[in-house]
């Protein structure tokens, strides 16, 4: 097969995944929207009535910043175990093992579609509705797109090569859910210089900061700031995918270790 | 040899296991293996259990890279192995399972949809090629399995002992259909432990022993030697 045939064979195999992960629960395709609203209401709830916290608009400031952020841990986290749940199909085929990780990762992305249809009707009825501006997402998915791509191939390889790394993804996954502005804005921080960190090396934190600048503030993106995201997710991905392909065979025996 | 579509180089291949903190064991499944494979011939490989058979195969097919020697073969011959049981996705259906498999195979997915009516067709699932194959017993699976590889055009086929698999009347039909292809211009590389099989089968093939070569040649001629072995065997 050339590169180019495996591309529909991606978007095949992560359509039937979606339906056979979907098939598999009685509430079927109703938990992609249940899922990420349940979680919010567990946030909003702790926050909120807890530790009273949070202001006038919490709720929406919660939800644009809690959804993209569970569309790239359940990704990266599902991509990392891409070769490992597929070793049935490796120990058959010479499949080149890009594939694997990309099919997680469309299937999370098609199920985003509907879930951030819906975020986007919720920021309408909201109130919240400066829609010139909204052609600003498209390059923000595009990006949070990429980085996905290029984390989830780089935990690919390094959850297949030492299946202990898995522990490590989901601490990395903590910890970029407590620093990447979910509950709190990047414009809380008092000191400007670890302000500025944060915006230059945690790209979701730069990246949910735009999604709330389009929706909720209806401001015009300085795309500047977003390049060294930009280029955190293009060197993730060169390394990543790089990788996946130079050591296709050392891979292939460690899935069978 | 004119046409050689397939060689094995001085292939090599180690298996490491962990054992423990920073313990592994190491053992050598196939020792410096060489012969050649033409277009349209049918090749065996004998040998009894554990002998690299098994691991052999899948260098040639890809799946594995040896740690020394090479397996040369054009990027643009399609190779696929039957190996039954393994490849599927539970929750889908036979029908899902089945496209994705010629998709793999490297037909587009509006060739591989007729293709898909006939694999149905052949492997007798009858209503159940549209139910998940976890609703599947293991002989549904095998046939299945069997029908998906053997319909497809690939241009090297590779197969593991599978024509033990099914019912009577089914294992006559699946034999059938691979002697059907092996007439044709079908290159096919045959795993068994089974003499009868190989002999019927096979023009070539190749003895392993422990991962070692003992002979490679003639079916009539490698068989014999086989044999005689076998029987010195037993007499001890």
């Amino acid at each position: 097969m050339t590169f180019f045939q495996y591309f529909p064979l991606i978007h095949l195999m992560a359509r039937m995944k979606l339906k056979s992960k979907a098939n598999a629960l009685v509430l079927s395709y109703v938990w992609w929207i249940l899922e990420p609203l349940l979680f919010v209401l567990m946030f909003y709830f702790v926050f909120k009535f807890l530790l009273h916290r949070g202001r006038e608009d919490f709720l929406i400031f919660l939800i644009i910043g809690k959804i993209p952020f569970l569309w790239f841990s359940k990704s990266v986290t599902s991509a990392a175990n891409a070769l490992i749940e597929n070793r049935g199909l490796i120990n058959q085929r010479a499949i080149p093992k890009f594939v694997f990780p990309l099919v997680n990762i469309n299937e999370a992305a098609y199920q985003q579609v509907v879930t951030f249809s819906v975020l986007m009707l919720y920021v309408i009825f909201s109130g919240y509705n400066d829609f010139g501006l909204w052609w600003q997402m498209i390059p923000l998915i595009l990006l949070q797109y990429l980085l996905i791509c290029g984390l989830g191939s780089c935990f690919t390889l390094f959850v297949t090569y030492l299946p202990d790394f898995r522990l490590i993804v989901q601490m990395f996954m903590m910890g970029m859910m407590f620093c990447s502005g979910i509950f709190w804005s990047i414009g809380d921080i008092a000191d400007p210089h670890l302000q500025k960190m944060i915006l230059l090396f945690n790209p979701m934190a730069v990246i949910i900061d735009g999604y709330r600048q389009v929706l909720m503030h209806g401001q015009v993106l300085n795309f500047l700031a977003f390049l060294p995201a930009l280029a955190i997710s293009l060197g993730l991905n060169f390394i990543g995918f790089g990788a996946l392909k130079k050591f296709d065979g050392l891979l292939t025996r460690r899935v069978f270790m | 040899m004119s046409d050689v579509i397939l060689s094995a180089e001085s292939v090599t291949l180690e298996y490491q296991s962990r054992t423990g903190f920073l313990k592994q064991f190491t053992h050598k499944a196939i020792d410096d293996v060489s012969f050649q494979i033409g277009r349209g011939e049918v090749f065996g490989i004998l040998g009894r259990n554990g002998s690299g058979k098994s691991s052999l195969l899948k260098l040639l097919a890809g799946t594995l890279t040896p740690d020394s020697g090479q397996v040369v073969c054009e990027p643009s011959v399609t190779r696929s192995l039957l190996a039954l049981g393994l490849g599927f996705n539970n929750n889908l259906s036979g029908r899902d399972n089945a496209l994705i498999s010629c998709m793999l195979n490297g037909y587009t997915q509006k060739e591989a949809i007729p293709l898909v009516q006939q694999i149905g067709e052949f492997s007798e699932l009858g209503q159940f090629f549209d139910q998940p194959v976890k609703t599947y017993s293991s002989g549904m699976r095998s046939r299945l399995g069997f029908a998906s590889a053997v319909l497809a055009k690939v241009d090297i086929l590779l197969i593991d002992e599978t024509l033990s698999v099914g019912d009577n009347a089914f294992k006559q039909k699946a034999e059938n259909a691979l002697l059907k292809k092996i007439s044709g211009d079908q290159t096919v590389i045959f795993v068994s432990h089974s003499i009868q099989q190989i002999n019927k089968l096979c023009s070539r093939c190749l003895w392993l022993e422990k991962g070692k070569t003992i002979t490679v040649g003639p079916t009539k001629e490698v068989m014999a030697k086989y044999l005689d072995t076998e029987q010195e065997q037993v007499k001890i």
